[in-house]
């Protein structure tokens, strides 16, 4: 004991290693829109303090937090802002139901299920305008948001049909987290991933089980639910990783950052032995590019010019770089780091009502800057930034697996990796 | 990943040596906690401000006589003319705009009105060049209602015992008692962010048009934004205005720092925020590469490294009930041993802590347990030998060390 | 909004008073503005007394604002003394009735670890009971669920009524009330010298440190309630008490770790109890008998700090990992027993003394020894004592009557949660039923000045203007101001610029601000590593580099006592 007498400061997310220098506050995007929000600093660390002599310090106004983790990547001490507010969340919210407009717009999941089976039923009844005004007035949610339409056809359900049984041919295996978005919104970015993956002779591979990642659960306070979903994740992936040998790709960054970091310091749930083999496919394929280990060989005529915009968590997790040096790969992109600035949506954040406004005014230095950019196309690595930019500027936002995969001379990618068709 | 040059810290040295290199070609990666600590400069930049207790003129001219350890002895008191002439144009190309020369100091107006030797002012900023002969004589200190991190009073008051007339003019616009609403969040930083549209900035010009009738100078504590806000504002009021810093977060400072950041990744500079090097490979004399925090097991390769991690407040260096250590590859460092010398009784007086750092040799190269590291230097406030509180020379240090290492890197 | 008890006016009218219009005569005259002191001139004032206090410096600067604030059950003296043990249950719980916004009921846990004797504990507990303390033997895993700080390895537990309290609000609720019932208090007032005509003390003679003026008051009777300070009183009077300093040191962390007080269920020893008091966490005490010469020499150790720690970590293991933001040191005023002619025994409960009696001087009364714990206690007695001399005879009714704050209809913390803001609701924290004095109708009123602790311009305002607040290091007693973390990084010069702007003198506070910012740094630079030394850096970065401070002031030889 005596041994390690004051060599580190170990407290909850480090919120003792706070030196009050306030940097945190001049990057927080909700701070700078309103007043109601008491800041990051007063709301995560100085309010620890009170909140750990009485819960009854809480403030109902932490849950304008987006949890975009800006504060936390800006915090020159190590300081978990954004997990310190989220904790005091989930306390003050145990015993509380949500309300059915979040539990709704939490369960991504659920919700994508019944949209499938009847996707061009609910595609129109989610766009229509007396739709939108019921769900404006009715369950709060801005009758400005479009939903992101939904596809007919589940991605798993593709998966099993048109792919499932040629993965086992390749000669390495990956396994793929798709996450909701994938599944039930935009299967065609999953599909992409199988294309790219393929090209370089990776079999890619569904988990056992996969349930919604539960950042939306975490955000609308449904821990229980987060966590019971983030078990039944926990174990597939255990499963993928440590049985099969598999490395767990995933296409999202919200999802990625919820399972490798989330998990452990929002819902308590061990991720460590795994979650080094949980990452986002463009940091996999810079590796195997890095060490010789695979060849791309891109279309000769491809020529976009691309933003490439920063997702919050992205950037929280650091990872930004390798979308970027991959899109750099591309000979014919010209391509455009835009400044890292929120978007403002923050999953479902956004599309409450009364958040309308707010993240709205968040997002605007960025549409700006994307405005001001003359692009054609956006790349992220995040769904919820694609519907906000797209809903605020016009400006079409792919993921950029989507833009390797569109840029891949596929035929000349295989033979150079040596894949047999 | 493999760069030319991996950088640790993203602050002042940091950035302006990964701007140097990146100029010159090079694949450069900015490896860096969180924002550094030019948040708290207030718009001026120090290359020599006090020797011995007493101001300096010259900065140039008084290099010569610093003891050997100071960094400016290491990189040559010749070079300092030159090396700071590189300095001021590359913040220019960076778009940041200051008035001032190596050869004579300027005084800055600090929040509390004192009167503090400068080498580099903001253009928008206070500066006087001579107290003797002050450029003005009639003042109107525009206090903006409900801020409290520009000390008024003190400021009028010492600008007053420098001998102007002072003319304290409280005011507030719709905006501005707006933001007030929220009990925690009124700092500099966060007016800066509501002045920048033009029926905001009109509204600032007409409460200074109304009440500042007989100055000669305006001055408004620096919550403008950009060069754009400072513009605009001065285009609408009929008087000069300048600013005066504040206690941080320092919207100049703010700015700077993302300017740098800007014009670095418009080099192709790759800029990690948010991640901290944590630990690095040597082999035999020569560091390999590093690995940090969220790139995990893909450690960063390259030929050069350079350390721009600060001083104990960014954590570049370490104390802890023990000993003062350098945090990631525990470098040699020149501090006492015993924790009782790390510190003074009076706050006021100079701490020996202030003048910790690593050792370096002739070229800022770091060393580990005797050994120097050949591709490893160190820049900006790591650097042991000086005490930028009590000298007024840390953005000097940092700014002329991170050139000299970066002149070093790109002649081997 | 609860029930205005005395109207604002009033009140204003009370503290508007200025310090340097003195009365020439006063039925006592009290020295000493600690807890004691304050107590018998709050109990002096309730009978009716003509009623002055001085105080050389601020309020509660002796050991009445250097101990643990815990307010003790009387479970530590249980086994070694009996007497003090009965005194202090009964304080306890006559405190938590009429000091109810001081006190914070967390109750306490005595343990004992693998390196202790089980066996004691049966002993503590026959003590506990005979003394009339609850104790309530628990099983060691009951004690690691009650309280997960406690070092896991414990052998056995018991809880008792121990509770933290905050000594510096019990002050000036104290005065409060004194002032309230017509009496005068004065800091910055220091006694130079006994007026004595005959054997009979007749007044003191003072200096007004804060104008440099030279007074005499006259008074009845003198109660010298000065603590360890108490031996020099007596000096001036011509009257010798043996008093033995002994000095105990304590760290401060940055935040709870425990929500119960922790003891040691041993003989009392080094650093054996473990404090929540508000937002952070007090260990100690150390304890060396010192010469009476360096009682005014407060600063803290090496070693002391050492064997804080080490002896601290051994209570609750995750101290060894968490921030202390300052070390502190006080002296206990320990008298020698008057029935022992060597001088060399101590008496360990309260001692007062009517000089009279005792030495044959008229007029002259010494409350000393006891606790802080049994100030109101010690009043009591003191003032039967100066009642006695005086012919009154009204009852003494400070075990019963609230202190001005603690009313009984004042609002608890939970129902403020829902409708206040966090500075608000940290002031109700600190005020009571006083906070609705805090102005807090407009935006400027609530923005916050210190963000650690949650002081607000209002509440600022109110410590200046009906608190005595003079200077920034009597607005943190009163507030809270610059206790946090940082230690006044950024509120320290905000409120220091208020200070300026509320008493016209923006130099001044500019001074001030300096030697609160040294004041500070005393208390950190004995722990001044890891994240304290990161913050004193940024401090200096702030004020020095920054701002130029140490070139508008001139510190050199300069030692505050405030």
């Amino acid at each position: 004991m005596a041994d390690k007498m004051q060599l580190c400061n170990i407290s909850a997310n480090n919120f003792e290693q706070c030196t009050k220098c306030s940097i945190c506050t001049t990057v927080c995007p909700v701070a700078a829109v309103t007043t109601d929000y008491p800041g990051p600093k007063q709301a995560g660390p100085d309010g620890e303090r009170y909140r750990l002599k009485d819960p009854a310090y809480y403030d109902k106004m932490l849950k304008l937090c987006l949890n975009c983790k800006r504060c936390e990547v800006a915090c020159p001490s190590g300081v978990h802002i954004a997990d310190i507010i989220q904790r005091a969340r989930m306390k003050a919210g145990e015993g509380k139901r949500a309300s059915l407009r979040d539990t709704m717009l939490a369960n991504t999941d659920l919700l994508g299920t019944v949209a499938n089976l009847v996707a061009p039923v609910a595609n129109a009844a989610l766009g229509l305008k007396p739709t939108k005004l019921v769900m404006d007035s009715v369950m709060a949610i801005d009758k400005h948001r479009t939903f992101p339409a939904y596809s007919r056809t589940k991605f798993e359900t593709w998966f099993k049909r048109h792919a499932a049984d040629s993965q086992e041919a390749y000669p390495h295996h990956v396994s793929y987290f798709h996450g909701c978005y994938v599944n039930y919104n935009f299967p065609k970015l999953g599909q992409d991933l199988v294309k790219l993956m393929n090209a370089v002779g990776y079999g890619v591979h569904l988990l056992d089980k996969e349930q919604c990642c539960g950042v939306a659960l975490i955000a609308n306070g449904l821990y229980k639910q987060a966590k019971r979903q983030g078990n039944v994740n926990a174990t597939s992936i255990r499963h993928a990783v440590k049985d099969e040998r598999h490395t767990v790709l995933t296409t999202s960054s919200s999802c990625t950052f919820n399972l490798r970091d989330e998990y452990p310091a929002v819902l308590g749930i061990d991720t460590s032995d795994v979650r080094d083999s949980i990452m986002l496919a463009t940091r996999f394929l810079y590796r195997l590019v890095e060490d010789g280990d695979i060849k791309l060989i891109f279309k000769q005529d491809y020529k976009h010019r691309v933003a490439y915009h920063t997702a919050c968590h992205m950037q929280r997790m650091g990872w930004h770089l390798y979308s970027i040096e991959m899109l750099r790969m591309i000979p014919g992109l010209d391509l455009v780091v835009l400044d890292q600035e929120c978007c403002g949506i923050s999953g479902t954040y956004g599309f409450k009502k009364e958040n309308y406004e707010r993240s709205q005014a968040i997002g605007s230095t960025l549409f700006k800057q994307i405005e001001q950019a003359r692009v054609e196309v956006v790349a992220t690595d995040c769904e919820t930034c694609k519907w906000q930019i797209e809903m605020s500027t016009g400006v079409p936002v792919e993921n950029p697996v989507s833009i390797l995969a569109d840029a891949l001379d596929v035929e000349a990618t295989r033979k150079a990796n040596g894949v047999k068709d | 990943m493999r760069m030319d040059t991996v950088i640790m810290g993203g602050g002042l040295s940091g950035l302006v040596c990964g701007i140097a290199l990146a100029k010159r070609g090079q694949r450069v990666a900015i490896v860096t906690t969180g924002q550094s600590t030019l948040l708290f400069n207030g718009g001026s930049m120090e290359l020599l401000g006090c020797v011995d207790g007493k101001a300096v003129t010259s900065p140039v001219d008084a290099v010569a006589a610093l003891p050997e350890e100071h960094p400016y002895r290491k990189i040559g008191a010749e070079r300092i003319a030159d090396l700071a002439g590189q300095a001021k144009s590359l913040l220019s190309d960076a778009g940041i705009q200051m008035e001032g020369t190596a050869t004579a100091n300027h005084w800055r107006v600090t929040p509390m009105g004192v009167a503090k030797p400068a080498w580099l002012t903001l253009k928008s900023h206070l500066r006087i060049d001579d107290l003797d002969k002050l450029p003005c004589k009639r003042l109107a200190l525009m206090c903006v209602k409900g801020f409290f991190d520009e000390p008024n009073g003190m400021l009028a008051n010492g600008l007053r015992e420098m001998g102007f007339d002072v003319e304290m003019i409280e005011f507030t616009t719709d905006d501005i008692t707006a933001l007030r609403r929220s009990p925690s969040e009124m700092r500099a930083s966060s007016l800066a962010k509501h002045l920048l549209s033009n029926s905001s900035l009109q509204r600032v010009a007409d409460e200074i048009n109304r009440h500042a009738g007989n100055a000669d100078v305006v001055l408004l504590p620096n919550v403008l934004a950009d060069e754009d806000s400072y513009e605009t504002l001065q285009s609408m009021v009929n008087k000069p205005l300048r600013q005066v810093a504040t206690l941080p977060p320092a919207v100049a400072g703010n700015r700077m720092q993302s300017l740098l950041r800007h014009y670095f990744q418009m080099l192709g500079g790759t800029y990690l925020m948010g991640d901290t090097a944590v630990g690095g490979t040597l082999d035999g004399a020569r560091l390999v590469s590093i690995t940090t925090a969220k790139l995990g097991d893909m450690p960063l390769k390259a030929d050069e490294f350079v350390l721009a991690t600060g001083s104990f407040i960014s954590r570049g260096l370490v104390a802890d009930y023990e000993r003062v250590y350098e945090p990631i590859l525990d470098l040699d460092v020149d501090a006492d041993a015993d924790r009782e010398q790390w510190t003074r009784f009076g706050i006021l007086e100079p701490q020996a802590y202030s003048r910790y750092g690593v050792k370096t040799d002739g070229d800022l190269r770091c060393i580990k347990q005797g050994k120097t590291i050949h591709n490893l230097r160190a820049i900006g406030s790591v650097l042991s030998g000086h005490d930028a509180i009590k000298m007024g020379d840390g953005t000097g240090v940092s700014l002329l060390t991170a050139l000299a290492a970066t002149q070093s890197i790109l002649e081997k | 909004m609860w029930p205005e008890l005395i109207s604002f006016a009033t009140l204003n009218a009370l503290f508007m008073v200025t310090n340097e219009v003195y009365s020439t005569e006063y039925d006592v005259i009290i020295i000493g503005g600690g807890a004691t002191g304050a107590g018998t001139a709050r109990d002096c004032a309730l009978r009716g007394l003509k009623v002055l206090l001085v105080e050389r410096n601020d309020y509660s600067t002796g050991a009445t604002g250097r101990n643990h604030g815990l307010m003790h059950s009387g479970a530590r003296y249980a086994v070694t003394d009996g007497e003090s043990a009965s005194e202090c249950i009964s304080e306890n719980m006559i405190l938590r009735r009429i000091a109810r916004h001081c006190v914070e009921e967390t109750d306490g846990l005595f343990i004992t670890l693998p390196e202790d004797d089980l066996g004691y504990q049966r002993t503590f507990v026959e003590a506990c009971q005979r003394a009339g303390i609850r104790a309530d033997v628990i099983d060691p895993a009951e004690a690691r669920v009650l309280e997960p700080a406690v070092n896991p390895e414990l052998t056995g537990a018991v809880r008792i009524p121990d509770a933290s309290i905050d000594p510096f609000r019990l002050t000036v609720a104290n005065l409060l009330d004194a002032r309230l019932h017509g009496a005068e208090t004065l800091n910055y007032h220091e006694v130079e010298g006994m007026i004595i005509n005959q054997n009979r003390v007749e007044g003191v003679k003072l200096l007004n440190k804060r104008n440099g003026e030279h007074v005499e008051v006259r008074g009845h009777v003198v109660v010298n309630a000065c603590g360890i300070w108490g031996q020099r009183i007596a000096e001036m009077a011509g009257v010798k008490i043996s008093m033995f300093p002994a000095r105990g040191a304590l760290l401060i962390f940055g935040h709870r770790v425990n929500n119960m007080v922790i003891n040691r269920c041993r003989k009392p020893a080094n650093a054996d109890i473990l404090v929540p008091d508000d937002t952070v966490c007090v260990i100690g005490t150390t304890s060396d008998r010192i010469p009476i010469e360096t009682v005014d020499d407060m600063r803290v150790t090496r070693e002391e700090v050492d064997v804080l720690l080490r002896e601290g970590v051994k209570i609750a293991p995750s101290l060894a990992t968490t921030r202390i933001i300052r070390a502190y040191a006080g002296v206990r005023p320990l008298v020698a027993s008057d029935d022992d002619p060597s001088g060399r025994s101590i008496s360990r409960g309260i001692v007062c003394l009517d000089h009279a009696q005792r030495d044959g001087l008229e007029g002259l009364i010494t409350i000393t020894g006891g606790k802080m714990m049994t100030y109101r206690l010690m009043g009591e007695i003191a003032t039967n004592a100066v009642c006695a001399k005086l012919g009154n005879t009204a009852p003494c009714v400070t075990a019963t009557q609230p202190l001005p704050g603690s009313e009984e209809d004042a609002p608890s913390q939970s129902d403020m949660t829902k409708r206040y803001s966090f500075g608000q609701r940290a002031a109700i924290g600190r005020h009571g039923s006083l906070a609705a004095r805090i102005e807090k109708d407009n935006d400027i009123d609530n923005a916050l000045v210190c963000e650690c602790e949650g002081v607000t311009v209002g509440e600022i305002k109110y410590a200046v203007n009906q608190l005595h607040v003079h200077n920034l290091v009597n607005l943190r007693r009163r507030t809270r101001v610059g206790m946090g973390t940082c230690q006044g990084k950024l509120c320290s010069c905000r409120a220091a610029s208020l200070l300026g702007e509320l008493n016209h003198d923006v130099r001044g506070a500019q001074e001030d601000l300096a030697a609160f910012l040294d004041e500070r740094w005393k208390g950190m630079r004995p722990v001044a590593w890891g994240d304290t030394l990161r913050e004193a850096q940024l401090t200096a970065a702030i004020y020095e580099g920054l701002c130029g401070l140490d070139m508008a002031v001139d510190r050199t030889g300069k030692e505050d006592v405030q």
